[in-house]
């Protein structure tokens, strides 16, 4: 299993895609928050994470999650989730995160 | 025959530290040939527990303490700190409405193990914490 963390980041129509790989912990969740910064700051409002190859998150790296959906609501932007484990889409249900931030299977569900 | 097995680490406080008694658990799951689902939650409690008991640590003892004792029905994971200990009653639940727009966006821990488990029992006093967690793997 990876655990050193890597992030991709891709614009595919008007959303941006973070493909992460490994351990989603507090060093993780500040890369993934600071490449949502350059591109929330150009205008990006749809935002996809893709955290297929992260097996392992923590509640600390969690915390920027949060931080970007607070951003990208205030912006009536969305935070979107896609190839979560089971484990991880269980955490975030008991975190209550899909109250502000949707599941889907793919970018193009949400592609304009 | 009720096949049981044990594995019990001394952790340093070191940054990541955690990822060392997950590696521990998934080879033990496999060796049982525990589900992916239920290791995966199993995962999620270590990592927490550990992550928490580093935290309460606050360099009063240079380690922490991991236990798990597993058979193919059931999952213990104790994990003991030596720090100056807490009282789990005052620990606000959290919730993400109020999450948002507070400068405060952590303190997730405790809910996750109790939501993630079977069974959650805290002992914690002025010598340190002591979290006891079942977690049903069937």
């Amino acid at each position: 299993m990876k655990m050193d963390f890597d992030l991709t980041a891709n614009i595919e129509g008007d959303v941006l895609v973070l493909k992460t790989e490994g351990y989603i912990n507090n060093d993780g969740g500040e890369k993934i928050a600071f490449e949502f910064e350059t591109h929330f700051t150009n205008g990006i409002s749809k935002v996809l994470l893709d955290i297929e190859n992260s097996k392992v998150v923590n509640s600390i790296g969690i915390s920027y999650l949060i931080e970007i959906i607070e951003k990208l609501n205030e912006k009536n932007g969305t935070l979107y989730f896609c190839n979560m484990d089971a484990a991880i889409e269980k955490t975030f249900n008991i975190m209550g995160l899909f109250q502000f931030a949707k599941k889907v299977d793919s970018v193009g569900e949400i592609k304009e | 025959m009720d096949k049981r097995i044990k594995l019990e680490i001394k952790l340093p406080l070191v940054k990541d530290i955690e990822l060392v008694a997950i590696e521990g658990l998934e080879l033990m799951g496999r060796h049982l040939q525990i589900s992916d689902e239920k290791i995966g939650e199993a995962r999620i409690l270590v990592t927490e527990g550990v992550i928490n008991a580093i935290e309460h640590s606050e360099n009063k003892s240079p380690f922490v303490d991991v236990h798990f004792i597993m058979n193919i029905n059931a999952l213990i994971i104790i994990i003991t700190d030596y720090g100056k200990g807490f009282d789990p009653a005052i620990i606000e639940n959290p919730e993400i409405g109020k999450k948002i727009n507070s400068d405060y966006k952590r303190g997730w821990g405790l809910k996750l193990m109790k939501e993630m488990s079977d069974d959650f029992q805290i002992d914690s006093n002025e010598d340190g914490t002591k979290i006891t967690i079942t977690k049903n793997l069937r």
